[in-house]
């Protein structure tokens, strides 16, 4: 990071933190908010998703209502934090329509949510566990997806630079969405 | 001239299975040729490091089997350093298994098999009234009453209309393979949403005995788990409740729901045995009732059955160097003294050596090399492993459970034993063990419980746990019988590190390329013979492959806005 991106970073982050606070103090009712990345961190950029949330969780403060969860591949076993919360901020690597490199949010109505046929187990992805959430009348209020295509998906290495200069850009995306539902 | 037909989930994206099928003019299958698409590894990661680690490394094979890899590693070690471990040892890592297997094969039926023969878009049309009839007709499960399904079936409804259609006409919905009236369909759309709610609660008993899931943790020597009935902090009586509650609900859920389901659906299908494949099959056998080694108290029998001779059962040794033995004629490996013959896995090697074709590709030269997965033979055979297979060596054995249990589904479908060779033989078989394994549960609870009251609260034994104690060289085999079938980790220690560590996982057997003698894997052999009614949508395929719930590495889950298949069929 530059050390001129570094100081932009500082200061949303601490303005950031003021408007959290301001909400704490004001005492109502926090919404529960998950905030899940998905994806395989031994896939290169696959791993967009992890790194994100953890970029995020690391540029502030947040009140308790809010939780991070590194989902990694575990496909069904997250269901629960799909379907636990008031609100759902996922992070993950995205093959959008139109495959722009630049970061992508979607809002709930946008997302297409089906039940896709499987090789195995492992395979149960996004789009699966929120058909199933919305079958179970479990789906939460607000859901986001923020996501950018992934560059390259070979073994080891970590993200693309392509990939890792996406990072900030989806911080920021997923600070404005939270600040929004605080 | 014969057509070829490739299911490959995300070619390049991720490493996993790949089918080839050659077929002939009438879409029947000739010949099928099975892919491992990426290297494992794990083996030489663990080389060098220290025994007592290997288990936390060795669990993270996989995310789904969690559990086996762990138990396996330090069954392995403690076989090498001479360890015994805690009566309440055994017990817990009994209970954890059996709970990972009722769990696993539940998540399995319902949440990857059970789309091969139930069509999500027909129960649409099905009468709720009708559905309910047919649901109290199968079981006392409560929940089936006409606003169940009715408002079910709504949900379904705003689900598909909600512009989505498009994306859900993706499966193979409609495939003129799927059999079962709407109504069914209705039913076993109910139970598919109730089981991915239940499997949360099955799982609770890993968390609390290993500390988390998936991946819970255990140590060489026994259990990290405390006893102590007064303290908060340990396995005391409220958490023991907490598990017993959970076993109660499993067994009702399995008996009420899974079984009845298993029946109802296999019904429908009771001509379409194909997929029998190899007809040779293998369990290492698990559930200790003393010490592991003592071969006699396993609760599952271990032994061999071949060429579907239910009447004799040949005993199995992976002590044996000239018993299980890893071939590589068709791998991309190489083995020091050359690679035309096979290795036990005590003096294995784990050296790459890809000569495949540059990816992306379209065929793979089978011929010669095209997998990742080495060869696991037993003396040249190649066997099945699995719930079929274990349940079709206790039934052969005599077991009275396994034999009542397998006596009812087979009466109730009206089929004789000879049913069991096949692909639905195989789903049937899972149902079947599920149900055993539930019971399991309660047995290790039970057993667990009356020796806390004894008294015993030791769950570990310190005696070896420092290299100091250990010999200078020593080797060791570990066991379980995974959900998958049987799992072996081989492993020579020297000067207090790991020198070779080997693990044959169920899916290497099952899903194995050619051995060099020609003769096909498990997976191959299912395939062979069995009819297309629709190449381009290969449900024939996906049900024989499913039905052994293949388990191959990690996969990758980029989420594609255009909804777009993750598996890829290509024909020629």
């Amino acid at each position: 990071m530059s050390h001129k991106t570094y100081l932009t970073h500082m200061t949303h982050h601490r303005s950031f933190e003021r408007s959290v606070l301001q909400i704490i103090s004001s005492e109502r009712e926090l919404k529960k908010i998950n905030v899940v990345g998905l994806g395989n961190i031994l896939f290169g950029d696959e791993g967009f998703g992890v790194e994100a949330i953890r970029a995020l969780e690391a540029s502030g403060s947040y009140p308790e209502s809010v939780t991070f969860v590194d989902g990694g591949t575990q496909g069904i076993y997250l269901l629960d934090y799909f379907e636990s919360c008031d609100a759902l901020l996922v992070f993950d690597s995205i093959i959008p329509v139109e495959f722009e490199p630049k970061v992508y949010k979607y809002a709930k109505e946008e997302l297409p949510a089906f039940i896709h046929r499987k090789m195995s187990a492992h395979q149960m992805g996004l789009s699966e566990l929120l058909g199933v959430a919305k079958l179970h009348g479990r789906e939460p209020k607000e859901i986001v997806l923020i996501g950018a295509p992934p560059h390259n998906l070979d073994l080891g290495g970590g993200l693309s630079d392509v990939m890792r200069g996406h990072l900030e850009r989806a911080v920021e995306m997923g600070r404005e969405v939270l600040e929004s539902w605080l | 001239m014969a057509k070829k037909i490739v299911v490959d989930p995300i070619p390049r994206i991720e490493g996993h299975l790949r089918i080839e099928a050659k077929m002939n003019d009438a879409n029947v299958i000739e010949e099928a040729y099975s892919t491992g698409t990426m290297w494992r590894g794990i083996e030489v990661i663990l080389k060098g490091r220290d025994p007592r680690d290997a288990w936390a490394f060795a669990e993270r094979i996989c995310g789904v089997c969690t559990t086996v890899h762990a138990l396996a590693s330090v069954r392995c070690v403690e076989d090498a350093l001479g360890i015994e471990i805690p009566t309440n040892a055994r017990i817990i890592r009994n209970l954890m298994e059996a709970t990972q297997h009722t769990q696993d094969h539940l998540v399995h039926f319902y949440h990857l098999h059970a789309l091969d023969w139930v069509d999500v878009v027909s129960a649409l049309k099905a009468d709720p009234k009708q559905a309910s009839e047919i649901a109290q007709s199968l079981s006392s499960w409560p929940k089936s009453s006409v606003g169940y399904f009715k408002d079910l079936q709504q949900r379904l409804v705003s689900f598909v209309e909600s512009g989505q259609l498009g994306i859900f006409s993706n499966g193979y919905w409609g495939h003129p393979a799927y059999k079962l009236p709407p109504e069914v369909n209705l039913i076993a759309v109910a139970h598919y949403l109730e089981a991915l709610d239940f499997q949360k609660e099955i799982v609770k008993i890993q968390t609390i005995f290993g500390g988390k899931n998936p991946h819970p943790n255990y140590v060489v020597g026994g259990m990290a788990c405390a006893i102590d009935p007064n303290s908060d902090t340990a396995i005391n009586i409220e958490r023991l409740a907490m598990v017993k509650k959970i076993i109660d609900d499993t067994q009702t859920f399995i008996d009420q729901v899974y079984i009845p389901d298993l029946i109802a659906i296999a019904g429908y299908y009771k001509g379409w045995l194909y997929g029998g494949g190899l007809g040779n099959f293998m369990s290492y056998g698990d559930f200790p009732e003393t010490n592991l080694h003592d071969y006699k108290s396993l609760l599952w029998p271990r032994g061999i059955i071949l060429n579907k001779d239910l009447s004799t059962v040949i005993d199995v040794d992976p002590r044996d160097m000239s018993q299980i033995k890893e071939e590589i004629g068709h791998s991309w490996y190489s083995y020091t003294k050359g690679a035309d013959k096979g290795l036990h896995p005590w003096e294995g090697e784990t050296k790459p050596n890809y000569t495949g074709p540059k990816p992306p590709f379209e065929f793979l030269d089978t011929d010669k090399q095209y997998s990742w997965l080495k060869t696991p033979r037993w003396k040249e055979h190649p066997v099945e492993v699995g719930p079929l297979a274990r349940v079709l060596v206790a039934y052969a054995k005599g077991d009275p459970m396994i034999k009542d249990t397998v006596g009812m589904v087979l009466g109730k479908l009206e089929v004789g034993p000879e049913a069991l060779f096949s692909t639905l033989g195989r789903t049937a078989a899972r149902g079947i063990e599920c149900k055993q394994t539930a019971g399991f549960m309660r047995h290790f609870y039970d057993q667990l419980v009356d020796n806390i009251k004894k008294g015993d609260y030791k769950t570990f034994n310190s005696e070896r746990w420092e290299p100091s104690t250990w010999p200078k060289e020593a080797k060791g085999f570990g066991y379980t019988e995974a959900p998958r079938g049987s799992l072996g980790h081989w492993i020579r220690i020297k000067d207090e590190k790991i020198d070779e560590y080997q693990i044959v996982v169920p899916s290497t057997w099952n899903a194995s390329p050619r051995d060099n003698r020609g003769n096909s894997g498990a997976y191959e052999a299912a395939l062979k013979g069995t009819p297309m009614i629709d190449p381009s949508k290969p449900l024939e395929i996906l049900r024989t492959v499913h039905s052994f719930d293949p388990c191959l590495a990690c996969a990758s889950h980029v989420f594609d806005m255009n909804g777009n298949e993750i598996t890829k069929v290509t024909i020629v």
